[in-house]
């Protein structure tokens, strides 16, 4: 689906990534895992089209995504949810969701697609006439969430969905994201610092630190390497 | 009372112009946090291109459709030309330097080419002698139409902002350029197409005001967007009805100053409410505070 090969990322003389190699499967939870500043969201932006790619190449469906602009990438099924409640603040629930539908593939029409987002999150369909900027964390991460899926996408890149959120609606958003994925063969690539909780969806798992990969492989070869503390004694 | 209402009625009209010009301010402060300061120049370009086609033996209106077009591209243009550099190179505010010499540099070239001698402008909207009568007062059937024009281009402005997925898409790059082009939005084409529809409602606020003023010359438009500045700031950088009731209110202001006291003043007033606006009430009338994060 998404094979990543020598990518280095850097803005201006700062680099945030280097020699970064990955395999990203359909159907498949690919975690990145690393601190704070390892270059999670870096590679995420840089597979949507947001960040500079200064080195390497990215394959998606074996051919190379360096000519399209960010736009044209999310119109090829490239879906980035951002980290740090990025959704349209001042418009409503339904219209953030129209707007990410609009400029989609539109093969579900809204109405339908839209009654699919409300029949996985109720909530947003109570609150679909709120602004966006006014629902809860959880509710942010929810709609958030929703933008990427409204979209039908083939390659989901979700940044830190997990942060700030009380471990319930974690636990449910983990949930929504293995059971789509699942249902719908779709490629995922997921970035946390909750190294725990990752493991526990993912099947494969990479781990960054300083802009590049220090380890990777399945969840469970992750685990029995004590990753986890690993991370959590360099790190916290 | 009668003097009063035409006084009104004339401010009203004048200001629905500077609610066109403010429109297209907005316009470019949504797209990229930037204003096109040669919004005036465009204005102006527009009317002397409308005169040169009318004089070469044309159709007025086609003259005015060649204007309002020649203004469309050079606002695109300026916007590739004096702002993206800037703007990304440095993040600076370089661009109110190299608008305003846009600007100056089409009144320049106006001078050189057509003479800075005032040119006079056909009128096309009923003659400066037509009139309606409304409870015995007199409207001039050329206010009167470009009233209707400005309010109809005002509204469906807001119809298109709000009804349709450009005009979503428009205000989702003015919140947020990232987000909006990974949901799919061409960034850089909304960026050019709001600089050509500035360009175009610059146009057609030049061509209506060249109606009433009668003649155009090289410093057209420059006073003009003073007042479109003023407007937008008074109802609300950003807000379509605010740009409308900023217009309209500046308009009345300044009629009734120049009608009771002196039209020298005029101006005055303007600058005066900027700076009453900007102290008391800096997001404007409609405006909303903006929270920039950090």
């Amino acid at each position: 689906m998404l094979e990543l090969k020598n990518v280095s990322v850097a803005y201006g003389s700062i680099r945030a990534l280097r020699g970064i190699d990955m395999v990203v499967q359909p159907g498949k939870i690919t975690a990145v895992l690393g601190a704070n500043g390892a270059g999670k969201s870096s590679l995420l932006r840089a597979i949507a089209g947001i960040a500079p790619v200064t080195e390497g190449d990215l394959l998606y469906r074996n051919a190379s995504l360096k000519p399209y602009p960010a736009h044209r990438r999310a119109r090829m099924g490239i879906s980035l949810a951002m980290e740090g409640r990025r959704l349209f603040r001042h418009m409503a629930v339904e219209e953030n969701l129209l707007l990410a539908w609009s400029f989609g593939p539109r093969r579900t029409p809204f109405a339908q697609a839209v009654r699919s987002v409300y029949d996985a999150f109720p909530i947003l369909g109570e609150r679909r006439t709120t602004k966006a900027g006014m629902l809860s964390g959880g509710q942010q991460q929810m709609l958030i969430l929703s933008s990427v899926t409204i979209r039908e996408p083939e390659l989901m890149l979700l940044d830190e969905p997990s942060l700030g959120l009380a471990p319930i609606i974690v636990s449910q958003i983990f949930d929504f994201i293995t059971a789509y994925a699942k249902a719908r063969g779709t490629a995922v690539l997921l970035a946390e610092q909750m190294a725990v909780m990752a493991l526990r969806v993912a099947d494969h798992g990479y781990v960054l630190r300083g802009g590049q990969v220090v380890m990777h492989g399945a969840s469970d070869e992750l685990v029995k390497a004590d990753i986890v503390s690993k991370l959590s004694a360099a790190y916290l | 009372m009668t003097f009063a209402g035409q006084l009104i009625f004339a401010g009203v009209c004048v200001g629905a112009v500077y609610a066109l010009i403010a429109l297209g301010l907005n316009l470019t402060f949504w797209a990229t946090r930037t204003l096109n300061f040669g919004q005036g120049s465009l204005m102006m370009l527009c009317a002397v291109v409308a005169v040169m086609v009318f004089d070469g033996g044309f159709n007025i209106y086609l003259g005015l459709l060649a204007g309002v077009a020649v203004a469309g591209v050079i606002a695109a243009a300026t916007e590739a030309i004096a702002i993206r550099p800037i703007t990304r190179l440095t993040g600076s505010m370089g661009w109110v330097v190299t608008t305003l010499g846009v600007g100056i540099f089409l009144q320049g070239f106006v001078s050189k080419f057509f003479g800075s001698q005032a040119l006079a402008f056909p009128s096309f909207l009923f003659s400066p002698r037509d009139y309606v009568s409304v409870l015995g007062v007199r409207l001039s059937a050329q206010y009167l139409i470009i009233l209707v024009i400005a309010l109809a281009l005002v509204l469906l402005f807001e119809l298109f902002q709000r009804r349709t997925a450009w005009g979503r898409a428009l205000q989702a790059v003015a919140a947020d350029q990232d987000l909006a082009a990974v949901m799919g939005i061409p960034v850089r084409l909304v960026v050019t197409l709001s600089f050509v529809a500035s360009g175009l409602l610059a146009g057609v606020a030049g061509a209506l005001v060249a109606q009433i003023t009668g003649t155009v010359d090289a410093a057209f438009g420059f006073n003009l967007l003073i007042f479109g500045f003023v407007a937008a700031v008074i109802g609300g950088m950003g807000n379509t009805w605010g740009a409308l009731l900023g217009g309209i209110f500046l308009g009345i202001m300044e009629k009734l100053v120049g009608g009771y006291v002196s039209t020298a003043a005029e101006q005055a007033i303007a600058f005066a409410l900027l700076m009453i606006m900007l102290a008391v009430r800096p997001e404007g009338l409609l405006g909303e505070k903006e929270f920039v994060k950090v």
